[in-house]
């Protein structure tokens, strides 16, 4: 049950990312995919070659963010199309996720050298999702042996630890509180304006460019700090990680705007960590009973995906101006091509 | 204050379908001068308007503002002296901001710092001065205003941080004949109490008649001016302030 909600939470961070591209910049970034797998796999080689946690997934978040930065750029400057601008970074960082850990995993380190490749390589081969899922996979636990030589300790001891949602709450609270200031400045209020007219704001003094490069880096920082945390929390980074983040950050986003109907606590910023939270428990209800009607883990981008298309489709949060049915698809499906 | 100098624009210059939008236009706008411009449709309007904004380079001539040469400024760099209201009541606003927000990003210009957000009051009282009633309802989302309201609000946050000239590309053209009036007298006011330059492209013949001290007609790229008179020129305090809500109701011929 802990390990639910502390999962929740890490899904609700990276949708926190997804929210900020998709909602406040209006753009539909896919570097997603690619940034969380470069949180992960950056934070796990940065601790392994002795860093410590923090600073770890600092440096994830900022590498996290010149990704988006880097996207942002190819659209506002080359001008590229932003959805093939996301799909291009999100391409190279694959490519650069395997150099960073030199392979297509990488576990934190155990006590000996010889670590847990025996037992992580029995998940490799599974759905990331469904490892991010399952409570009892075999990796959750490989934090609780310490290692001698390393000086510094994995901030995460493993599922199921108060410990753990202790330390995710606060860096969850640490994360909203600060961008919900900043977008109570001046910069950040000319942000969200730029999400609903960015012609308009070029008229008040504020180019395009430097809009999308900040929002961009922004979302893309969340998401690489969520990978990240997904990392250390797991114990192992993987290329595939990232695989669908996209869509089930999306997924999250609504289900969040759905329950809090209109209301918007933060900026809406609450909405992606409610709904991470119970993003999370259906899957876990999904998992654990859904084999009786014969459904299977990799089902669930399936549903996920379907579920978007329908509440899109259907407009199931037209309760909210924002979001009417027509309006979004266009947005979603065509953000930031015909609002240049 | 504005001068164009030979200025021709040509689209998609080189290709067989090439268009010359605007033939060798030499205007000048003096401050304080309220320009209406009419002209068929295609007739280049929009095309002069978006060189004032250095939206397009001339392809010839040059376009100075305020003694300055503007080629090679951007949109954004421009916006320090030039405001704009165009036609879509959703383009001069942020819609899902407050009309507060709205407000407070007007009333900088150029890159903005981490302080908290502000709007001065000069915002506020412009605002109540219009006697919209927008003032008292702040925090209200400026998308959900009227588009009237919305026009009004875009002009407010045009003028608010001074600029030498408000460019005006149909503004009134998708209100109804009511809010139109409004906006004209709003824009009226603006021109002579405020000092600001208006440059305005209209349709609507009434109000090219009944508004303007210099009056241009655009005809397949030729400029014509067709009436002068020099400017009103009145200081702000001996001007009693005009409460748009008790403007009689003018209903006008559209034409
Ligand atoms: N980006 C463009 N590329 C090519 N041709 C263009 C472009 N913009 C305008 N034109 C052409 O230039 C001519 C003038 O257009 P413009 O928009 O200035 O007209 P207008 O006077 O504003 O008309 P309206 O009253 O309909 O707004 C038109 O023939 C138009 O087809
Ligand atoms: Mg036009």
């Amino acid at each position: 049950m802990l390990g639910i909600v502390e999962q929740g939470l890490i899904l609700g961070l990276m949708s926190i990312g997804v929210f900020v591209s998709f909602r406040i910049v209006n753009m539909a970034d896919l570097t997603v995919d690619g940034t969380f797998a470069l949180g992960g796999a950056l934070c796990v080689r940065l601790f392994s070659l002795g860093l410590n946690a923090p600073i770890s997934l600092l440096l994830s978040l900022l590498a996290g963010a010149s990704a988006g930065v880097l996207t942002g750029y190819l659209h506002r400057k080359l001008r590229i199309n932003v959805l093939l601008a996301g799909i291009l970074v999100m391409t190279m960082l694959y490519s650069i996720n395997l150099r960073i850990m030199d392979g297509p995993n990488l576990p934190i380190p155990k006590s000996s050298v010889s670590s847990s490749l025996g037992t992580y390589e029995q998940v490799a081969g599974k759905d990331p999702l469904a490892d991010l899922f399952e409570s009892s996979a075999p990796v959750a636990k490989p934090q609780k042996e310490t290692t001698r030589q390393r000086t510094y300790q994995n901030i995460f001891r493993g599922m199921a630890d108060g410990q753990d949602l202790f330390l995710l709450s606060v860096i969850i609270l640490i994360g909203v509180t600060l961008t919900g200031l900043f977008l109570r400045t001046e910069l950040g209020t000319a942000l969200r304006g730029f999400g609903t007219n960015p012609s308009g704001l070029e008229s008040f003094g504020l180019p395009k460019t430097l809009m999308t490069l900040l929002g961009l880096g922004l979302a893309n920082g969340f998401v690489s700090l969520a990978g990240g945390i997904f990392a250390l929390y797991s114990g192992f980074a993987d290329v595939t990680m990232g695989q669908g983040m996209i869509v089930t950050g999306l997924a999250v986003v609504m289900v969040g705007e759905i329950l809090l109907v209109k209301k918007k606590i933060v900026y809406g910023l609450f909405a992606p960590i409610l709904g991470g939270i119970v993003y999370q428990g259906i899957l876990a209800v999904v998992m654990r009973y859904g084999y009786r009607i014969g459904f299977r883990a990799s089902d669930m981008k399936l549903l996920t995906a379907i579920f978007i298309v329908a509440v899109i489709g259907f407009g199931l949060v037209s309760t909210n101006k924002r979001m009417k049915g027509k309006f979004r698809l266009s947005t979603i499906f065509g953000g930031g091509v015909s609002r240049d | 204050m504005i001068e164009l100098s030979h200025v021709s624009v040509v689209y998609r210059k080189g290709e067989e379908n090439e268009k010359c939008a605007l033939k060798n236009a030499t205007l000048r706008v003096a401050e304080g001068d309220f320009v209406i411009i009419v002209g068929p449709n295609g007739a280049g309007k929009s095309t002069l308007m978006k060189v004032l904004l250095c939206e397009l380079a001339p392809t010839i001539g040059t376009y100075t503002l305020n003694g300055r040469a503007m080629r090679g400024f951007s949109v954004t760099q421009v916006a320090r002296w030039v405001g704009r209201v165009f036609q879509d009541p959703n383009s001069g606003i942020f819609p899902d901001l407050s009309i507060l927000e709205n407000l407070s990003i007007a009333s900088k210009k150029g890159i903005r710092g981490l302080r908290f957000r502000s709007c001065p009051q000069k915002a506020v009282t412009l605002l109540s001065r219009l006697g919209l009633g927008l003032e008292n309802t702040l925090n209200v989302r400026a998308g959900d205003l009227s588009g009237g309201q919305k026009q009004a609000l875009a002009m407010v946050m045009a003028i608010i941080s001074d600029p030498k000239v408000l460019l005006l590309d149909e503004h009134t053209a998708s209100l109804d004949p009511k809010s139109s009036v409004k906006v004209m007298e709003l824009t009226r006011q603006i021109n002579e109490q405020f000092g600001i330059t208006v440059v305005m492209i209209t349709h609507n013949m009434p109000f090219a008649e009944q508004y303007g001290n210099r009056k241009w007609r655009i005809e397949e790229g030729e400029v014509f001016e067709y009436e002068y008179r020099p400017p009103l020129r009145r200081t702000h305090l001996e001007t009693p302030v005009v409460l748009l809500r008790d403007q009689p109701h003018y209903e006008p011929k559209l034409v």
